[in-house]
């Protein structure tokens, strides 16, 4: 049996893709499968600043990393004390403000729940989380 | 073309059955921490099934509120060990995942990545845990909806409001379930309190907020907010002083 140059190329990808189809079916209940947060509910730095005064900036990261250094004006939000900071925030809000959630960098988890918490719990409109984190926010202002 | 075609199989099936040196007893835990509980931690063993020594290079956790620790830098042949993630439970509530990656000098398996997913039990569901009204806005009651959560049995609630400005008042709308209206006295200043919520028989506080807010400026219009404190600002609403989160935090 002969099998031309682009069969076995795709007999080989075929058989290369095997592992990872197991692997996806074996741990299909043990990995996390974060959805994304949808586009319209992400903001850049650019487009947050254009907001101006019209924003409220929240800091989702953890106390310590918060007193290091922050966004100015920003306030401390997160988890680990959230029915403590929670009406320290709600105190400030007001309607019709943007509400930028931001955390670490792109891959960290803490402004997406906090940005979650604001809607499903408090039932807040405008909330979006910051592409990049405080990352892109240094990058972008301090570089 | 045949033999060709048997080499480039056979070290296909050789790559395959090449296994990570490190082998991992579980990469994922599902932890059920009772109520009260400050932290909730997951263990994850391992063992060099290879020849070689395996080094860690970094072990990583995916949230602030998670601390990952290995036991040793090395794992020599043979030899077992775990890496523990303690995640700090905070104010978090329902079902949570966190990561932990975890990379070696492996050649054949660089990246782990541990998954601890918690799920923390929730008393009660509040819904909305936040009610305003604009100022100058007819004084109306806003509903706040209180349920048991699952695998609660709730009778009865308290709820009390840390100002006089605001009245609250509970009704049983069916088992474990309750509706709260709350009503501020009037909407021509700025107010705000916080609304204690506790079920009998648990220690436990909930928390919702109310407050009468400034209406919304115009797109383009000065800000007129003003920062808590301030002349016609209304205080922070406040919730009891609690001790800080521990400091075990990585990220």
């Amino acid at each position: 049996m002969k099998f031309s140059l682009p069969c076995q190329a795709l007999i080989l990808a075929g058989l290369s893709l095997l592992p990872g189809v197991g692997q996806a079916i074996y741990f299909r209940d043990k990995i996390s499968w974060q959805s994304p947060i949808p586009p319209s509910e992400m903001v850049s730095v650019d487009q947050a600043r254009e907001w101006g005064d019209n924003t409220i900036w929240i800091d989702a990261r953890p106390d310590d990393q918060f007193a290091r250094d922050h966004v100015p004006g920003a306030i401390l939000l997160n988890e680990d004390r959230w029915n403590e900071l929670l009406p320290q925030f709600l105190a400030v809000w007001s309607p019709g403000k943007k509400i930028v959630v931001y955390c670490s960098a792109q891959s960290c988890d803490l402004a997406r729940e906090v940005a979650e918490r604001l809607r499903k719990e408090a039932q807040l409109t405008d909330v979006f989380v910051l592409e990049g984190g405080w990352e892109a926010w240094v990058k972008k202002n301090r570089s | 073309m045949k033999t060709n075609i048997l080499t480039l199989t056979l070290s296909f099936i050789f790559c395959l059955t090449a296994r990570a040196e490190l082998k991992w007893e579980q990469t994922a835990v599902e932890l059920h921490p009772a109520r009260g509980d400050k932290q909730a931690i997951g263990h994850y063993k391992y063992q060099n099934v290879g020849k070689t020594p395996v080094h860690f290079k970094s072990v990583h956790a995916s949230c602030g509120c998670t601390a990952a620790q290995s036991q040793k830098d090395q794992v020599g042949p043979g030899e077992k060990g775990e890496i523990t993630a303690t995640f700090n439970i905070g104010d978090r509530t329902g079902t949570q995942v966190k990561t932990v990656t975890v990379e070696t000098d492996e050649a054949a398996n660089q990246k782990t990545v541990l998954t601890l997913k918690a799920i923390i039990p929730q008393e009660l569901e509040i819904s909305p845990t936040f009610v305003f009204w604009k100022q100058g806005e007819k004084p109306d009651p806003k509903t706040i909806t209180v349920h048991a959560g699952k695998d609660f049995s709730v009778k009865n609630i308290k709820v009390t409001s840390s100002s006089p400005d605001f009245q609250t008042k509970v009704q049983e709308t069916g088992e474990g379930q309750f509706k709260v209206d709350v009503r501020p006295n009037e909407t021509s200043r700025l107010l705000a309190s916080t609304l204690t919520i506790q079920s009998e028989n648990s220690p436990k506080t909930f928390y919702a907020t109310a407050r009468i807010t400034t209406a919304p400026t115009a797109p383009g219009a000065p800000a007129i907010q003003k920062a808590p404190g301030a002349p016609g600002a209304p205080a922070a609403p406040t919730a009891p002083a609690r001790p800080p989160a521990p400091g075990s935090q990585t990220h």
